[in-house]
Formats: structure tokens, sequence, C-alpha cells
């Protein structure tokens, strides 16, 4: 082993880690770092770690190196030894870990190298680089994810935090958790017994619920899943979220169901619909009915296709009425003038009743899934600029507001589509 | 009046393990029984993972909200070489309530009654839902080195403790030979 690398260092020069060393250090250089006690090796993995570059084999290195960071080089001697063997000792102890094929595969570059000497060793070289750069990131991804586990679980319920909540004194724990702590063991922090001021007006730590579902994304559907058997309850009092939850229901029968959660007078049964969102309804009523009306066949096939998206687009699209708040005063305005367009029959009449019966608002529900927080931070973002545009061209005529929120429903739709199942 | 060893001491450590799904399950109607068989279960099998030193703990049968614990005295303490066994209780509300520990050996000890209720505070009222079952035998284990003698549930230990360390010991050490081995 130790041969073989005596050989090759001055047989050809010129290999990848030769050259490297040679433009990047002065002797004089390493000598002080071997004072140092650092390595030539890790002198140059330092250097790549820094360096930004999109080559493969960099990359690679990077993050043999990262791995030989995590212990400090000067820890002790047998390890130090152990950094500067060659790459080739380690590529051997590697391939006895592997499994049979790619051992065998191994052995067979091995021999072409024997019998090609100078292309061979590259070859091997590379290979190895591969392997140990594969089998340390996975082995250290293992060790992340449970020291991430382990930092980011509820100390309450010991699961990944769900709709994580931050205590004034910096202590995470699930929303759900942390208010029936409050509820049953007093208004004290769980960790370290600060006093909060009060767990029920809790809310979700969007950085860190947003990281969660990014880093465990298993765990979140998991417990979401189970979530929604649990609260039965919930659904019922939110009709929206069975027709919702049950892809093969018709078009027409989410109609009607849509219809029904307008309608104010079996409206008393879902109070969480009359909440605040609902000044946008009149323009969801425009979206929907384009989309029933217009494009006749092409989208009533989306709509079956994703149920879920029709409720996400009411919250979406309510999202962005409060932004063009003097605009909607206007449209209110003239909607007895506009709706006949759209909407033929007895709209004006129900719209004012929706008018009368949003004036008392509701808190928000609280049961909402807060994955969409962040898509809706998104949409927020985009569309914020994109409604100043449209609100100048909505008073102009009534075909380009047409255009536009098919537009703004089409790319919610989309955007939904191809972030996936965010429920 | 008391029973020395416990029947259920085949037990520990996790013996009933694959069993102790059923307590959860029957209850599974309501939520809050069924996060307590949860969080039960996550504290089983982080404790077969890595159990606090010198302890062991597990459900005692098929139920899961009823354990048995083992502590060992730990050296150069009065209790050394003894075995104490604990009964551990969960109640149905279990993160949010504390649960209760008997001790089912008898013990000398100025913060454990005759019956075997331990007074610990943070097993009344200063439990908090983030404590866990290892957490509090690491307590129940620092304990056995330093008692609590100023909120003591027998004065007499505690006074003699105080007054006359040596004596205090010799008892302890008799009483952990003659019912802890």
């Amino acid at each position: 082993m130790v041969n073989e690398e005596l050989k090759k260092s001055p047989h050809n020069p010129k290999t990848f880690n030769g050259e490297k060393r040679e433009e990047l250090f002065s002797p004089r250089f390493k000598s002080v770092a071997a004072m140092a006690g650092w390595d030539e090796e890790a002198l140059v993995i330092a250097s790549l770690v820094v360096e930004e570059t999109p080559d493969r084999q960099h990359k690679q290195k990077k993050l043999t190196g990262l791995q030989h960071f995590v212990t400090p080089p000067t820890n002790s001697r047998r390890k130090r030894r152990a950094q500067k063997t060659s790459p080739a000792s380690i590529r051997i102890a590697l391939i006895d870990l592997d499994d049979d094929d790619s051992a065998k595969t191994e052995t067979e570059k091995k021999k072409l190298g024997q019998k090609f000497t100078g292309k061979g060793d590259k070859e091997e070289v590379e290979a190895s680089e591969e392997h140990g750069s594969c089998v340390f990131s996975s082995g250290s991804a293992i060790v992340c994810t449970d020291l991430l586990r382990e930092e980011l679980s509820c100390a309450i319920c010991l699961e990944i935090c769900f709709e994580p909540s931050t205590t004034p004194c910096g202590h995470s724990f699930c929303r759900k958790c942390l208010q029936s702590s409050a509820d049953k063991c007093g208004t004290r922090c769980p960790k370290c017994r600060q006093l909060i001021s009060s767990g029920r007006s809790c809310t979700v730590n969007t950085v860190l619920w947003n990281t969660i579902q990014l880093l465990f994304p298993k765990e979140v559907e998991a417990r979401k899943a189970a979530g929604a058997l649990n609260s039965r309850e919930v659904q019922h009092r939110n009709p929206a979220r069975i027709v919702a939850s049950h892809p093969n229901v018709s078009r027409s029968s989410t109609d009607r169901a849509l219809a029904s959660l307008r309608n104010p007078d079996s409206g008393s049964r879902n109070p969480q619909q009359r909440n605040s969102h609902s000044i946008s309804r009149s323009r969801i009523d425009r979206v929907l009915a384009l989309h029933s009306t217009d494009s006749g066949s092409r989208n009533p096939q989306q709509m079956n296709f994703h149920p879920i998206s029709r409720s996400r687009i009411d919250r979406i699209l309510a999202l962005h009425c409060p932004d063009s708040g003097s605009q909607n005063a206007q449209q209110r305005n003239s909607q007895s003038t506009r709706r006949p367009n759209v909407r033929p029959s007895g709209t004006s009449s129900r719209n004012g009743d929706i008018r009368k019966s949003t004036r008392r608002e509701s808190p928000p529900n609280q049961d909402e899934d807060a994955a969409l927080a962040l898509q809706l931070q998104r949409e927020e973002h985009k569309e914020t600029f994109r409604t100043r545009r449209t609100d100048e061209q909505y008073k102009n005529a009534l075909a380009l507001a047409r255009a536009n929120l098919r537009a703004m429903a089409s790319t919610a739709i989309n955007n939904i589509r191809v972030r996936g199942r965010g429920t | 009046m008391y029973s020395g060893a416990p029947s259920g001491g085949i037990a520990i450590g996790g013996g009933g393990g694959g069993v102790g799904r059923g307590g959860g399950r029957t209850w599974s109607s309501t939520t809050s029984v069924s996060t307590s068989g949860k969080r039960i279960q996550k504290e089983m099998t982080e404790l077969s993972m890595e159990a606090p030193p010198d302890c062991a703990a597990g459900p005692k049968g098929d139920n899961l909200y009823h354990w048995v614990a083992t502590l060992f005295g730990p050296p150069g303490t009065p209790y050394e070489g003894g075995i104490f066994f604990l009964d551990i209780t969960f109640p149905s509300d279990y993160p949010f309530k504390p649960p209760k520990v008997v001790f089912k050996t008898r013990i000398y000890h100025c913060n454990v009654d005759p019956s075997g209720n331990v007074s610990l505070d943070i097993l009344t009222e200063n439990w908090s839902p983030a404590l866990t079952i290892s957490k509090v035998l690491l307590a129940l284990r620092s304990m056995f080195t330093n008692p609590e003698t100023y909120k003591p549930v027998v004065p007499g230990i505690a006074h003699l403790y105080l007054g006359d360390k040596a004596k205090h010991d010799e008892v302890a050490a008799q009483w952990t030979l003659r019912f802890a081995r």
C-alpha cells in the first residue's frame, strides 16, 4: 500500500493532488503549516472548502474535506498520521466496508490499473474519491439527521415538533403541546419554568416550521394524517375541507357545497367561513364563474383533479384583498353594473347579504393548515406587484380583468401543483 | 404489611414491549390518552436504547401505564449494593401530570415514607411535561446521595442525618442489607 503510494508520487507528479499542492503553497508556507501540525492534505482541503467551484471533482474533494474537518487535525498524533496516509489506504479500507458488487468493480479497476499503470492509477484515485465521499457523506448524513431529530423534537411529545411555537424564553414545542401544557400545568415554560405570558395566544414559528417540513417531510406527513383522522369533528364544522378531502367528488357537488358556503342562510352552521376573508368572496365568485362558463372543458378537469386547490385559491385570493382596499370599495360600488355580465340572476342581493354577515368578524381558524404559510407568503410577494398593475386595468375593461383573474387563478393552481401536496 | 420484592421484577427492561401497545389502543378515541400512550412508548424505546446509569425501567406487563423500575444503590452511600424496586404509574394525561412513583423495596430514607411514597418536588408541584422517566430516575438516584432534609417525610430520619450522619448511615446500610438484597 505504502509502496504503491511512494511509487505513484514520483512517477506521475502531475496528478490532481500534486499539481494542486505545487500551485497553492510555497515551501515556506508548507513548513510553517507542518509546524502548526497541519499536513498538506488538510491545507489542500481547506483551500478547496473556501473555493466555490462548480467542478465535479472539486465537489467530491470538498465532501471528503469536510469530513476531515469534523475532527480538528491537531487532535492527536494518531489521527494526524491517519490523515497523512495516502488516499489509497483509505480506499482499501472502504472497499472492505462496501457491498460485494462495488468491491468487485474496484478490483477490476485495480487490475486495469496494474496493466496500464499511468491511467489506471488516476482512475483508481477518482473512483476511490467517489466511494470515499459517498460512504462518508451517507454516514455523516445519518449522524446529522439524528442530531437534528433530537434538536427539533418537542420535549413534551418527544416527536418532531409539529407546528412549533416558541416561548419568550426561546424554547420551542408543538403548538398543541404547549397549549395543553399551559392549560394543565400552568403558564410556565416546560423546559426552564419561566413564566409564559399566555399559552393561549401562541403562534407558529414559521421559519422553524418550514425548516422542519423541509427536513422531515415523512414525519410531518404522518403526523398530519394522524391529525386528520383525529379531528373528524373539526371537519364537520368545516364542510369545505370535507369536499376538498374527497378527490372523487364531482364538480357539481363541489359547486353545490361552495354555493351553500356562500349562502348566508345555511352559513350559520359554519362560523369559521364567515371571517374577514369573505370580503373577497365576490372576486372568488367571479373567478369560479369564469372557470365554469368561459373555459368549458379543460378547467373542470383541473378543478376535479385538484379539488383542494379551490379552497386554497380562496385563501390565497383572500390574502390579496387587503392590499387593494380602496380598489375593493370601488369594485363593490360598481358591482351592480358589472355583475350581470358574469352572473345574471340575483347576485346583488346575495352579495349584500354576504357583506352584512361579514361585519361580524370571527377569529381566524387556528386549524387552517399552516403548511400553506410559506406558499401564501410567496404568493403574496408575487401578487403585490401584479395586483398593482391589474387594478388600473380593472377599471378600464371587464375583459382585461377577466384575463387577469384567470391568470391569477391558473398560476395559483400551477404553483400548488408544482409544489405538490402541501396539505 | 410490606412485601419485600415485587413479583413483576421479570418485566424490567421493556419485557412487555410488544404487548404494551394495547394500552394506548383501547382508549384511542380521546386524544389525550393516545398522546400519553405515544409518549410512554417513545420513552420506553429511548430507555431501552440508552438507560441512565444503574437504572432500569419498563412496563410491568401488558399495561403500558404501569411500569416497574429498578435502582441500584450508588456506591459511596449507605445504599450501596442494594437493589430497589419501584412502581411507576402513569396518569392518563401523562406528560401533563406527573407519574406516581412508589418504592416497593423498604428503604431508610428521610424522603420516602413507610409505605414507599416518594416526596420529590419534581413529582408533585414542580413537575414539568418536559421531564421524562429517565430524568425522574436520575433525580431519585441523586436523592440517594443527598437527601432533601429540609422537607422530609420522615422527620426523625432527617434529624438523625443532620445530627449524627454516621449513625444514620449505619442504620440505612443495615436496612439495605436486610431488605434490598
